[in-house]
């Protein structure tokens, strides 16, 4: 309400913080680096960056070349051209090429060791004899030549920069500018490596921004006009929307939390989901204007919609921050960063909307044309729904219910075919030219994934032991055994390489015999040669792998199948180590399993918990879980259907499913809940809560779905496949929330906790009434709100002499007669005050009542039900057994006080 | 005060003789003066000498300042013919003891060059290479880094002098001679030291005019009237940040150190015969990384 009482005010706090935030919008980061995407936390880390500096990075561009007529000197001119260009960039430390490249050849007793070419050769023939040699090293194939010779790879490595951001991105361009100086010089060039990631991710997350904002408004304005055909709805969500994306990228920009390829996203959420608050709340807004005709009907209805709508919008606003706020204690760096800003962006939302919308009621009021629920007319989309829905409800509930715990089995069956992916590479879509670049090299050469295993000995010079190098082999052979890793390399492979050229090329892969030979091979390479392979002092040995895995969950089988067998070949005498940046980056992956697994588990508990406090019962709190369990599972089920992988965005989708879609089901509960206070037809409670809250709930839903359907339209697969499902999701909710929440609602009875601390009664009155003795002042407020509260006129008859009815009433306030008709005669017995009760006697046995009781005074009453009691009986033992007693405890001193009467006389 | 006068004088005639040794090694040096001219002066005062034979250290030190030694002889020979034979044998590593290099150049300049490997069989393995990335035995250095370079297949083009560390050098752009390629890129430079007409430093190019390597002669000894020695070569690689240094502990000029028998296959064989798998068990196994590294 403060909003309406003090616009200005609250006007004014808003325009100043806006503009304080908006200060921090320049301060705002961008981070796509892959370190996001590893657990800071990952013990791993240190492992990697000592095998990193020892063995060299892992992080290399690769330059592609293809051409069918790569080794003629034309072409190899323009490889020499575009090598020696490349190592004039600043911050490239190094470029390996068939112009760095060594080769040995041993031919009849001759040993020739010479650079594979020095220069781009002069004549075809030399050309060609290149060709040749470089087809001749195995070492080579895959890694820098493909088998048919009509590919070859250019490893761009560069320095460490502080400001990798931004480094990378220049190396990117500066890469990017010499590969189109040469893109027409062969069939195929392209750069494939971390620089170019960084930058397409960058540059994707700049046309998100520009692209789904502007998306999701369009789709907003035109949903809620469809639904609602009111601007003013239309425009407060705006409004509300832009206040809080300034405050929230402003916050990020103070508090340095920076933006990543899931912030994109952050703006469409603000604006779909901060829209259905602002729905609800208007629709309770034009509720009042209904029930409150009159000169100050906007005031009235502003009071009826806080009255009406604050707790529950407080409750779906805290339920919709859980949901983001699970995942703030994530591992991934990636998704904390993401759910710190939606977290913010969510609470500052909600905060906003209750000072925005009461502000901007005041000075716009409502619509005339604003038109809601049945005004929209039987043909709307929200009325055919559920007349559909209402069809199965009232035939088939059971039928329902078993079709709905059936299709969740089916579809949780197939969730058990989920897997895990963390593979920055499958952010992107599968058409994206990136993607098709690293497939071709995956293909043509071998992965751009690299990882390290590393075995590490006590022993000086170890591996310059024959049975050392061979445990090398045995674990190469493994590798290969597995069969999902393109290539491998070690110091084993060059050992073997020298032994085969050394003995006139003959016998192939076998490894020297003494460790004479070895140390005498070795001195035939420059320690460069060996210096991803083999430290200095022969201690440690590494085997490089590179392959193009991006099941993380594949891929952590595999090596956890690997340490399993390098444990028994490596032996108690050596350690040994798995890394790599992508190892890192899909075993966080695994934790993006479990941590999403503890999030659910913890929102599920949390929302349990509340619903369950805030409607003073287990089963309410066990109701509000079920239409978001639904949908859930539904949505699981199509992910593992569909092969929709699980990943920093899909894992993200069923937490704040969950803490969107449980709003729904709280105004329900909420409605059905107030409806309770007046009726005692429970099923006509539900129908009428469902009638009123189906059009809100449907729009909201629709419009969510499409706002999250907007998401499809990025540039990043896991933001796209986020939004499909969320938006599925959101559709799942209308079928849960509709159909089959209202079927168990009939089968319940909620009292709010907020009804019973916000009860005004006059506790004389309660302490003073026999039905309520002996019961604690919460008990009695619970009492009452299971209750009907009736209000009667003066002159007006709460029970008429000679009818039947089961019902007796607790005055809680005025004053009523009890007269005695017989015949034409009356007579008054007694006078009812505030505390007392009557008709008791009818409510224990089905009897003809003896005496008017007529209202002298306004009398406001409970009525107790008897049929209504006993349903209670079930929801509420204690109290209605209590209540029970008491009115046996009076009924008992009714008879005492006659038989003393009685005796008397 | 007797004594003061005598040194100071002492000081004098000091300053005198290195004037007049400067004169002498320069005195021929005229702006007019040639590239060849100076290399010819530089060949004749300091690689005439026909039977050498050194004890040296190679220190491999790779990026990361990891450093890995090994200990060789050295043995040279010039023929009466002009056929220069060179020896280089390996005493450690254990593993390594016995691996050599030989390499003959016959008058005419063709290099012959083999291996030995004792772990591998009694036979030379003739080894073949070319260009800059000729390393041999894993050092950044080539055959022609340590046997000098034969002067009638290059031309000298003498630049500007220049100063290093306040010392004046003479400077020679080396080049392929005319006559034996057509290719005119700049090979090396070569800085001479004015005052005693030694090459202290060389930076080879690669094939685009860049520095690959830099050469430094250190610790120069006289050992002979005007003729020096470095005791210390380092050879930097631009490229893959190594550096390579040789350290000469010991120096013989004398015939009898460098017998002719030596440069063949069979004393090789018989020095250093062929280790069978089976003596692999007995080797020492027991190096660690302190043994092996300084």
């Amino acid at each position: 309400m403060l909003g309406y009482k003090r616009p200005a005010v609250v006007g004014l706090f808003l325009l100043l913080v806006t503009i304080f935030t908006a200060t921090g919008l320049q301060r705002l980061q961008i981070d796509t680096g892959i370190d996001s995407l590893i657990p800071a936390d990952d013990p791993s880390r240190m492992v990697y960056q000592k095998v990193m500096r020892e063995f060299g990075t892992d992080n290399k561009t690769i330059i592609y070349i293809k051409d069918p007529n790569l080794w003629t000197p034309e072409k190899l001119a323009r490889i020499e051209e575009l090598h020696f260009a490349i190592e004039k960039i600043d911050g490239v430390s190094r470029v390996d090429s068939l112009f760095t490249l060594h080769t040995l050849q041993g031919k009849g007793g001759k040993i020739i060791s010479r650079p594979l070419l020095i220069a781009s050769p002069k004549t075809e023939e030399e050309a060609l004899d290149a060709k040749k040699s470089a087809l001749a090293n195995p070492l080579y194939q895959g890694n820098f030549f493909s088998n048919n010779g009509e590919v070859t790879a250019m490893m761009v490595s560069v320095i460490d920069a502080e400001d990798s951001n931004n480094f990378s991105r220049t190396i990117h361009l500066a890469l990017e500018e010499q590969v189109e100086i040469h893109r027409a010089d062969f069939e195929r060039i392209a750069q494939v490596g971390p620089p170019r990631i960084n930058a397409e991710l960058k540059n994707s997350l700049y046309e998100d921004f520009i692209l789904l904002g502007p998306l999701s408004v369009v789709v907003l304005v035109v949903s809620i006009l469809i639904f609602m055909r009111s601007w003013l709805s239309a425009v407060v969500p705006l409004v509300t929307s832009l206040i809080t994306i300034i405050w929230t990228f402003g916050a990020l920009g103070w508090i340095g939390v920076p933006l990543n390829i899931l912030s994109a996203m952050i703006p469409s959420l603000i604006i779909v989901i901060g829209s259905t608050e602002d729905t609800h709340m208007m629709s309770a807004f034009l509720r009042g204007l209904k029930e409150n005709p009159g000169e100050n009907s906007r005031k009235e209805a502003v009071k009826y919609m806080a009255k009406n709508i604050g707790l529950p919008m407080a409750l779906t606003v805290l339920t919709t921050t859980l949901g983001f706020a699970s995942n703030l204690f994530s591992d991934i760096g990636l998704i904390q960063q993401f759910s710190i800003a939606a977290t913010f962006a969510m609470l500052a939302n909600g905060f906003i909307t209750i000072l925005v919308m009461p502000l901007m009621l005041s000075i716009f009021g409502a619509d005339g044309s604003t038109s809601l629920g049945k005004d929209m007319g039987k043909n709307s989309l929200p009325d055919r729904i559920m007349s559909i829905f209402r069809y199965f409800q009232v035939r088939f509930p059971i039928s329902i219910l078993v079709f709905t715990a059936i299709l969740c089995a089916c579809f949780i069956f197939q969730a058990s075919k989920l897997y895990v992916t963390n593979d920055p590479l499958s952010y992107f879509p599968s058409d994206r030219p990136l993607i098709k670049d690293a497939k071709r090299i995956h293909e043509d050469l071998a992965g751009i994934k690299i990882f390290f295993i590393s075995l590490e000995s006590k022993q000086g010079k170890a591996f310059q032991e024959p049975k050392n190098i061979q445990k090398l082999v045995d674990i190469q052979s493994f590798l290969t055994h597995q069969g999902v890793y393109d290539r491998s390399i070690s110091l084993a492979d060059h050992l073997r390489f020298l032994n085969h050229e050394f003995r006139g090329g003959s016998p192939k892969n076998f490894l020297p015999e003494t460790r004479q030979l070895v140390a005498q091979y070795l001195m035939f390479l420059h320690r460069g040669d060996l210096d991803n392979y083999v430290s200095h002092d022969y201690r440690r040995a590494n085997i490089v792998v590179r392959h193009n895995i991006t099941d993380s969950h594949t891929l952590n089988q595999y090596i956890e199948e690997l340490q399993e067998v390098i444990v028994k070949i490596a032996g108690s005498d050596m350690k040994f180590f798995i890394v790599g940046e992508n190892l890192m980056v899909n075993k966080a992956a695994e934790s993006l399993m479990t941590a999403q697994i503890k999030a659910l588990v913890l929102l599920m508990a949390l929302i349990f918990l509340i619903m369950s406090i805030m409607f003073t019962s287990f089963k309410g709190g066990l109701i509000a879980l079920v239409p978001a369990i639904i949908p859930i599972a539904l949505m699981f089920g199509i992910m593992g259907y569909l092969k929709i992988p699980l990943n920093p965005g899909t894992a993200m989708v069923a937490v704040i499913a969950i803490g969107i879609a449980i709003d729904g089901t709280i105004h329900l509960l909420a409605r059905y809940n107030e409806l309770c206070r007046r009726t005692s037809d429970y099923e006509d409670a539900v129908n009428t809560a469902v009638n009123d809250e189906a059009t809100p709930l449907i729009v909201s839903s629709i419009a969510l779905a499409l706002g999250f359907g907007v998401l499809i339209f990025s540039n990043f697969t896991i933001v796209a496949q986020f939004g499909a499902l969320a938006a599925t999701t959101m559709l799942f909710s209308i079928f849960a929330n509709l159909l089959v929440t209202p079927i168990i609602m009939t089968r319940i009875r909620l009292v709010g906790l907020y009804q019973i601390l916000s009860m005004s009664i006059d506790s004389e009155v309660l302490d003073g009434s026999p039905l309520l003795q002996n019961m604690s002042n919460y008990q009695r407020r619970k009492a009452i709100l299971i209750s009907e509260l009736h209000e009667f006129e003066k002159g007006e008859l709460l029970v008429e002499q000679d009818t039947i009815g089961r019902n007796m009433h607790l005055i809680l306030s005025g004053e009523a007669e009890v007269i005695r008709r017989d015949g034409s005669e009356s007579r008054s017995l007694a006078i009812l005050k505030p505390g007392q009760i009557f008709g008791e006697v009818g409510y224990i046995r089905e009897t003809e009542r003896t005496a008017d009781v007529v209202a002298t005074k306004r009398v406001s009453a409970l009525r107790f039900d008897y049929e209504r009691m006993q349903k209670d009986l079930k929801f509420f033992p204690n109290i209605v057994a209590k209540l029970n007693f008491n009115i046996s405890y009076i009924l008992g001193e009714r008879l005492a006080d006659m038989v003393g009467k009685s005796k008397n006389k | 005060m007797k004594l003061l006068l005598r040194s100071q004088l002492f000081f004098l005639l000091s300053l005198l003789i290195s004037f007049s040794h400067l004169q002498e090694c320069i005195g021929f040096v005229n702006s007019e003066t040639t590239g060849a001219e100076i290399m010819e002066e530089v060949d004749k005062r300091h690689q005439q000498f026909p039977y050498i034979y050194e004890e040296q250290s190679m220190v491999l030190v790779d990026r990361h300042g990891d450093r890995d030694t090994r200990k060789a002889r050295r043995y040279s020979r010039v023929e009466e013919d002009g056929t220069v034979r060179f020896l280089l044998l390996f005493d450690y590593p254990q593993e390594v003891k016995g691996v050599a290099l030989l390499a003959n150049r016959e008058p005419d300049g063709r290099t012959n060059k083999y291996i030995y490997l004792p772990a591998y069989g009694e036979q030379l393995l003739e080894s073949a290479g070319e260009g800059s990335g000729d390393n041999f035995l894993g050092t950044d250095f080539s055959v022609e880094n340590l046997t000098g370079e034969i002067l009638s297949d290059h031309h000298y083009v003498r630049r500007d002098d220049s100063e290093i560390e306040k010392v004046k050098h003479f400077v020679l752009d080396v080049y392929k001679a005319k006559n034996t390629s057509t290719e005119d890129r700049i090979l090396r430079r070569h800085f001479i030291q004015q005052d005693n007409l030694y090459i202290t430093l060389t930076h080879h190019f690669d094939k685009h005019g860049r520095i690959a390597r830099k050469q430094s002669h250190h610790d120069l000894k006289e050992v002979d009237h005007d003729m020096l020695r470095a005791n210390m070569t380092l050879m930097k690689n631009m490229k893959d940040q190594h550096q390579s240094l040789i350290k000469t502990s010991r120096r013989i000029f004398s015939h009898d150190y460098v017998p002719l028998e030596i440069f063949t296959a069979e004393w090789l064989y018989k020095n250093y015969p062929h280790i069978e798998p089976a003596e692999d068990m007995d080797t020492d196994n027991s190096l660690d990384v302190k043994g092996t590294t300084e």
